[in-house]
């Protein structure tokens, strides 16, 4: 919280799903394609297939260009951006991990040298030694996922972690090994999906083969990958898994995105089975788009879920993904995030720059102005009040007052606000009603500190129990408080901009 | 009211003592120099190789031009891949000044990914003779490429100086300093340019008098390793003369430092100088390197020397710029002994595999069925 804050329009959250997510897919791609096009070379020494070769050789062009060029730099990539948007959450990463991914490292460079080798040496070393080389690409590469998959997973179910803080008490976690498992099979899946595409280049009489071959590839993969997703599932606290599963999921968006996932597994086990595997004639292009849209679907829906269910931390139940460690909040509280961050203080001599500042360092994490996440559309605006005093629309009251006020119906809520001919009369009544109405919102998440302070420490924190389970608390003084709720006021004022651009104080 | 711009240091700890990883850092950074000035200076070099052969391949310097860009297509990458660890271990030991400069020029610093990404497939689209091309060259990607990694290094230098002077950091955030009037912007830089330039131009020098003394292509051979030997020498000159120059431009306390930091500073930077003027003699001595093979590989073996020791000097430097600023924090030391034995471990036998990889792989060409 004490760091320089970098104000970027689309959302740092944004940017990192722009660097992340093709990341994530070219990197899984990587693995899976390693292991099955030297599986398929394998295969075509043995049985002296030519055909089969070629398609492994086809393929290795693109694994090249993909892998080693863009994975690795959005693989740094990733590290960039998190040091630009969470610098405090990145580093405590870090400290605890780094020998963690000292070892990735090593794994990364035999991967990358013999990913390099592998291609440059087709038809120019001999067949056992290019053999060898294949096979140690693929042993760095699912090596490297070995080892990131326990901090990966480490993030959400830290596990013993938070009560002895022990390196391998949080590698070895409570989803290590099903996400492993699972991981293991959207590799393969993903490689399939896209060598089904060289694999239709094959002469016609291979064709069928070749495709069956995949389809097998793809029948592995979908099981391998749904006995992961349900172990995970099962390994998950009940706190987390009841967010998105069960009669009565606490986040229906996640539970929608639970829906869409598996059902993504299944249009890939129906393709792979009835096209590639029993009706080979009718795969066309088109074929290999739907396996690759259904297996990236079920891959970034797990993601999506994995990230979900960890909101609002970026380490459960210890480090906030703003940065704020859950043992930093009675502290902040009495000190201030002022005393705490120069950053934070430079430049802020009224209560309204206090309160940008506090925005900055406290919610620019997730929210922009206008952005992604907007905060100013968040805030109520004289709109949202003219359209509810005047029950003009009902959908206004419903999305924007209805979580805060589920004890009070909308003519009750009417009855209490003035008239849309006063609101239009003394615009200053909404004004005041507004300041009120994000006091008591900031409010609620300074007493959602308390919650978090309360919390069994070393245990997973049931966060469907508080009042804002995705966001995090407000942390300082009652002096910042008011500041930060000064300063929303302004934004839903629509003065936002402005202000940013003379703030002082980055 | 915290009047300090400086973040405090991760409670988390550290997972072993600080030396440890000082060591890493300056250690994987010289892994990460050596392939970097490969990327730099090779990628420059064949720029001024192609311009000259006029884009044609029968002309030596075209062959020099491709030579140059194939080995990039491993340079580059390597370059990356070693680039990871120090950019884990600086942020584990200055995190602090690292993620505060690297924010405070967050633009320009996102953007060395775009850059890096663009100059790679550059790279590449010139191996493949991308269009636009011109005879049988693509000198328009490998202008882009070069470009590009021009201003990678540039940005690293800006991040570097950023990082090392808390100090400026305020007046950067308010726009009344820049990089740019910092007086050790241009040495600085210079001094990545012409050791790249440098030692590319030796990488191919000593491969060239490697195949001629092979029997290969005698001719375009002995005149690439000619042509690049006198690249090596007047690069070298003028990296001499900046060296001395940037040390001139450097903050009094930190050259106070330097002077006055008894062995542990002026030996490396001794060692550096001297093996520098050295390295100047050994390629001033020489007109054909050909016709010299030893001292050519104890020109390069020298030449990697030096670069060795100054990763030291530099890191020492950076430590006397950050000195005022590093007295303030302590840091808490929470010791990992077993994982870093079973990252050294790992890293000996991750190493091993991939020498033994390689051997496998240069000593079993292809040979009739057997050829894969």
């Amino acid at each position: 919280m004490d760091y320089p804050i970098w104000e970027l329009a689309m959302g740092g959250g944004m940017l990192m799903a722009i660097v992340a997510i093709p990341h994530v897919i070219v990197s899984h791609f990587a693995i899976g394609g390693g292991l099955l096009i030297v599986v398929t070379e394998t295969l075509a020494v043995k049985r002296d297939d030519p055909e089969l070769r070629e398609l492994a050789r086809r393929s290795s062009l693109v694994l090249i260009l993909v892998s080693t060029v863009f994975g690795a730099i959005s693989g740094v990539g990733i590290w960039v951006v998190a040091g630009l948007i969470s610098p405090g959450a990145i580093s405590a990463l870090i400290h605890t991990y780094v020998w963690g991914w000292a070892i990735e490292w090593v794994f990364f460079i035999l991967e990358i040298v013999a990913a390099l080798v592998y291609y440059t040496t087709w038809d120019k070393i001999s067949k056992g030694a290019h053999l060898l080389v294949g096979w140690l690409y693929f042993i760095g590469a699912y090596l490297s996922l070995v080892i990131i998959n326990g901090i990966v997973t480490f993030m959400l179910t830290p596990g013993r972690w938070l009560e002895t803080n022990a390196f391998w008490d949080g590698f070895f976690n409570p989803t290590y090994w099903p996400s492993l498992l699972l991981r293991t099979g959207i590799v393969i899946l993903m490689a399939t999906a896209f060598m089904v595409f060289p694999a239709l280049r094959t002469s016609a009489e291979r064709k069928a083969g070749v495709l069956r071959y995949l389809g097998w590839w793809v029948v592995g993969g979908v099981l391998l990958s749904y006995a992961g997703y349900r172990w995970w599932e099962a390994m998950l606290p009940a706190t987390v898994r009841n967010l998105f599963s069960g009669a009565e999921p606490a986040l229906a968006t996640l539970a929608t995105t639970r829906s869409l996932t598996l059902w993504a597994l299944t249009v890939a086990l129906v393709v792979g089975v009835v096209i590639l595997m029993v009706a080979p004639c009718l795969a066309r292009s088109v074929t290999a788009v739907v396996m690759a849209l259904a297996a990236f679907t079920f891959f970034g829906g797990y993601e999506r879920l994995r990230e979900g269910a960890r909101k609002p931390f970026l380490i459960h139940s210890h480090l906030f993904s703003n940065g704020l460690l859950v043992s930093d909040i009675g502290a902040i509280n009495e000190e201030g995030v002022l005393a705490r961050s120069g950053w934070a203080a430079r430049g802020a001599d009224d209560s309204l720059t206090i309160g940008q500042h506090i925005f900055r360092t406290q919610c620019s994490s997730c929210h922009t102005l206008d952005g992604y996440q907007s905060i100013r559309r968040a805030l109520p605006t004289y709109a949202d009040f003219l359209n509810v005093a005047g029950g003009e629309d009902t959908g206004v009251f419903e999305s924007e007052c209805g979580t805060c006020h589920a004890d009070v119906s909308e003519s009750e809520m009417r009855e209490m606000l003035p008239s849309p001919a006063e609101i239009v009369e003394d615009p200053e009544l909404i004004h005041d009603l507004n300041q009120g109405m994000i006091y008591m919102a900031v409010s609620q998440l300074q007493e959602m500190g308390e919650a978090y302070r309360a919390a069994p420490s070393g245990e997973m924190i049931n966060t469907a129990e508080l009042h804002s389970s995705y966001m995090p608390p407000f942390v300082g003084t009652d002096e910042e408080l008011e500041a930060l709720v000064e300063y929303l006021v302004f934004v839903a004022q629509g003065d936002g901009v402005e202000l940013t651009a003379n703030g002082g104080g980055r | 009211m915290n009047p300090n711009l400086i973040p405090a240091v991760d409670p988390a700890g550290l997972p072993g003592p600080p030396w440890l990883f000082h060591v890493l850092l300056v250690f994987t950074f010289f892994l990460h120099l050596i392939f970097m000035n490969l990327t730099l200076g090779g990628t420059l070099l064949a720029v001024v190789a192609h311009l000259k052969s006029g884009g044609r391949r029968d002309d030596f310097r075209g062959v020099l031009a491709g030579r140059l860009m194939a080995i990039n297509n491993y340079g580059i990458s390597l370059t990356i891949t070693t680039g990871v660890a120090p950019l884990l271990f600086i942020q584990l030991i200055y995190q602090q000044y690292f993620y505060a400069a690297t924010i405070l020029l967050a633009p320009v610093w996102f953007a060395m990914l775009v850059l890096l990404t663009a100059g790679y497939y550059a790279a590449y689209l010139y191996k493949f003779r991308g269009a636009p091309s011109r005879g049988s060259g693509g000198g328009l990607w490998l202008s882009v490429s070069a470009i590009m990694f021009l201003l990678i290094a540039m940005i690293h230098v800006a991040v570097n100086l950023v990082h090392a002077q808390p100090e400026m950091w305020g007046n950067l955030a308010d726009g009344t300093w820049s990089v740019f009037s910092d007086p050790t912007f241009w040495p600085r830089l210079l001094h990545f340019i012409f050791a790249g330039l440098g030692f590319a131009a030796l990488v191919t020098a000593w491969w060239a008098v490697r195949r001629v003394s092979e029997g290969v292509d005698v001719e375009t051979n002995t005149a690439i390793a000619r042509w690049a030997w006198r690249w090596a020498l007047w690069t070298t000159v003028l990296q001499v003369i900046d060296g001395f120059l940037l040390l001139m431009v450097l903050p009094r306390p930190v050259l106070r430092g330097i002077m006055s930091g008894g062995m542990a500073t002026l030996g490396p930077l001794t060692l550096a100088i001297l093996v520098g003027i050295g390295l100047l003699m050994m390629l001033a001595r020489v007109s054909n390197p050909v016709e010299k093979p030893g001292l050519v590989t104890g020109t390069l073996s020298a030449m990697t020397l030096t670069i060795a020791v100054m990763t030291i000097t530099r890191h020492q430097i950076r430590a006397l710029y950050l000195e005022p600023s590093t007295a303030q924090f302590s840091f808490q030391i929470v010791p990992q002994w077993g994982n870093f034995v079973l990252f050294a471990l790992l890293l000996v036998a991750g190493l091993a595999t991939v020498g033994y990889m390689l051997r496998r792989v240069l000593t079993s060409p292809a040979s009739g069925a057997d050829a894969a």
